[in-house]
């Protein structure tokens, strides 16, 4: 016989246990649909956990290198206090250091709305702005009335749009007047959505920063390898200053959303256990008619690795079916719908929060982990009672 | 008939197996459209970011160190509320910064 042949032969003998597989989605429709809904809740859960977190990591990342290299904060009893905004660390005379700018930016609780805004004082109000504007256009430096550049998110519960005026209390608790020169488009919610820019004389008035004192210091460099060395002269300068390196940024975001993700995954542990548990009490319980059923195929030639292989094609149906069906649903659900519920529950409450139009991060590994935790653990509960079931003697399986 | 109906198996098989090939190329599209429309608005995002000066999400507004959790200081979960505890569930996603 040819090879050709007995691949042939090999396939019709696969594509007969196929059918016969398919056969029994009829008689025991009920008990593999339940198994198929499971599965797919299960991984609908734990896929939206790992594509939810993996599309935050990557919206962080893509922007992470724009931050400036080093921040230098002034502690005062353990706590960010304010710094000299004309502090330099004595670091001017470094080659590698382009730019030293003092920042000025805070919370602003604001009664109305009941929440917290990011108030920014921009730098440079000409140019930095405008390519992130929905509508309106860059702050005036010097209008009649102070402007101000508000978030999407803060523009719709403030109920304003570019053009209009806003009193909003400053820190002593007195109305100040901004005109609303721009709204953040929607593309940058995710940075902009509480965030009110303004002017640098209004944002001390707003925070309470007295003049020539500032929130931090930001360092940018010509290369950012020297950081370390430009982070311990700073340290030497002003003792007890924290400085905080991107790099150090870069680890701590990585190991913080590792770390938290593997939480919920692990939360999301014992549902799958429980399912499994399920799986093999149900299945291990071959019910009457289904051990006469296998007597039946031996008796009449089957053998233990055609019953087997049977049982393998139906359980890796539902398993894969179940998978994939979990994994489609939870790219809906996060990339979609913007995970309702379970967003919701992971960011907290907030007063103002960004529509979470996430970009989709879907990777193999994903595929791998849920092959890894569903498909072969399901195979196992499933393979191991069908296998004491095929190894009976057919007379006594029948019986 | 029996053959038929063995068929018609295969056949109603083949109909799912095809409709969830359908699905996922759904899906492979709308991601790669999402990823297009990202790609083109990074660069104004990271312009934003440059000018803000920090990358971290507004995805909470309410606690601090969960707004900035690059800038603010590290153990504050409890800085907003004296005696408070951390009683927002996004400490469930975002722990405090490691101290550099």
């Amino acid at each position: 016989m040819s090879g050709g042949s007995m691949d042939a032969g090999g396939w019709r003998r696969q594509r007969a246990l196929l059918e016969y597989a398919l056969g029994t989605f009829r008689r025991r429709g009920r008990r593999n649909l339940s198994m198929i809904v499971g599965l797919t809740f299960v991984v609908a859960l734990y896929a939206s956990v790992l594509l939810l977190t993996e599309s935050l990591r990557h919206e962080w990342r893509a922007t992470l290198d724009a931050t400036p290299d080093l921040v230098v904060q002034r502690m005062v009893a353990g706590r960010p206090a304010l710094i000299d905004a004309d502090e330099t660390f004595g670091v001017t005379d470094e080659p590698g250091v382009r730019e030293i700018a003092p920042r000025v930016w805070g919370y602003l609780f604001v009664e109305a709305i009941g929440g917290n805004v990011t108030v920014v004082a921009s730098q440079d109000a000409e140019t930095r702005w405008a390519s992130s504007l929905a509508s309106g256009r860059n702050l005036r430096p010097a209008g009649e009335v102070p402007e101000a550049l508000v978030g999407e998110a803060l523009a719709d519960r403030l109920g304003v749009r570019a053009g209009d005026r806003l009193a909003i209390p400053d820190a002593a608790g007195e109305l100040r007047v901004l005109e609303i020169a721009g709204v953040f488009d929607h593309d940058s919610a995710m940075h902009s959505a509480d965030v009110l820019v303004t002017t640098l004389a209004v944002a001390r008035t707003l925070l309470a920063v007295p003049e020539a004192q500032a929130t931090d210091i930001a360092l940018t460099l010509a290369r950012s390898e020297e950081a370390p060395a430009v982070a311990r002269r700073v340290r030497e300068a002003l003792p007890g200053a924290r400085v905080i390196e991107r790099s150090a940024l870069v680890r701590t975001y990585e190991l913080t959303f590792d770390g938290r993700a593997g939480l919920l995954a692990v939360v999301l542990l014992p549902c799958l256990a429980a399912f499994l548990l399920l799986c093999w009490d149900r299945l291990t319980g071959l019910g009457e008619m289904e051990r006469r059923e296998i007597g039946i195929l031996k008796a009449i030639g089957w053998e233990t690795r055609d019953v087997l292989t049977a049982r393998l094609w139906e359980s890796a149906t539902i398993a894969v079916g179940g998978v994939w069906i979990g994994y489609l649903l939870a790219y809906g659900y996060v990339y979609l719908l913007g995970a309702p519920g379970l967003a919701g529950a992971l960011f907290g409450w907030s007063a103002l929060h960004p529509t979470l139009e996430l970009t989709p991060a879907a990777r193999l590994e994903h595929l791998a982990s849920l092959a890894g935790l569903v498909v072969l653990p399901f195979l196992g509960v499933s393979l191991i009672p069908a296998w004491r079931a095929a190894t009976l003697d057919p007379d006594e399986a029948m019986r | 008939m029996h053959a038929s109906a063995l068929h018609r198996r295969i056949r109603r098989f083949a109909v799912a197996l095809l409709a969830l090939v359908v699905a996922t190329a759904a899906v492979g599209f709308h991601a790669g459209w999402r990823r297009a429309q990202e790609r083109a608005s990074r660069a104004n995002r990271r312009a934003l970011v440059g000018a803000l000066g920090f990358a971290d999400l507004a995805l909470s507004s309410s606690v601090r160190w969960i707004r900035h959790p690059s800038q603010i200081e590290p153990n504050a979960a409890r800085s907003d509320l004296p005696g408070a505890l951390d009683v927002d569930p996004a400490g469930a996603l975002i722990g405090p910064p490691e101290e550099p």
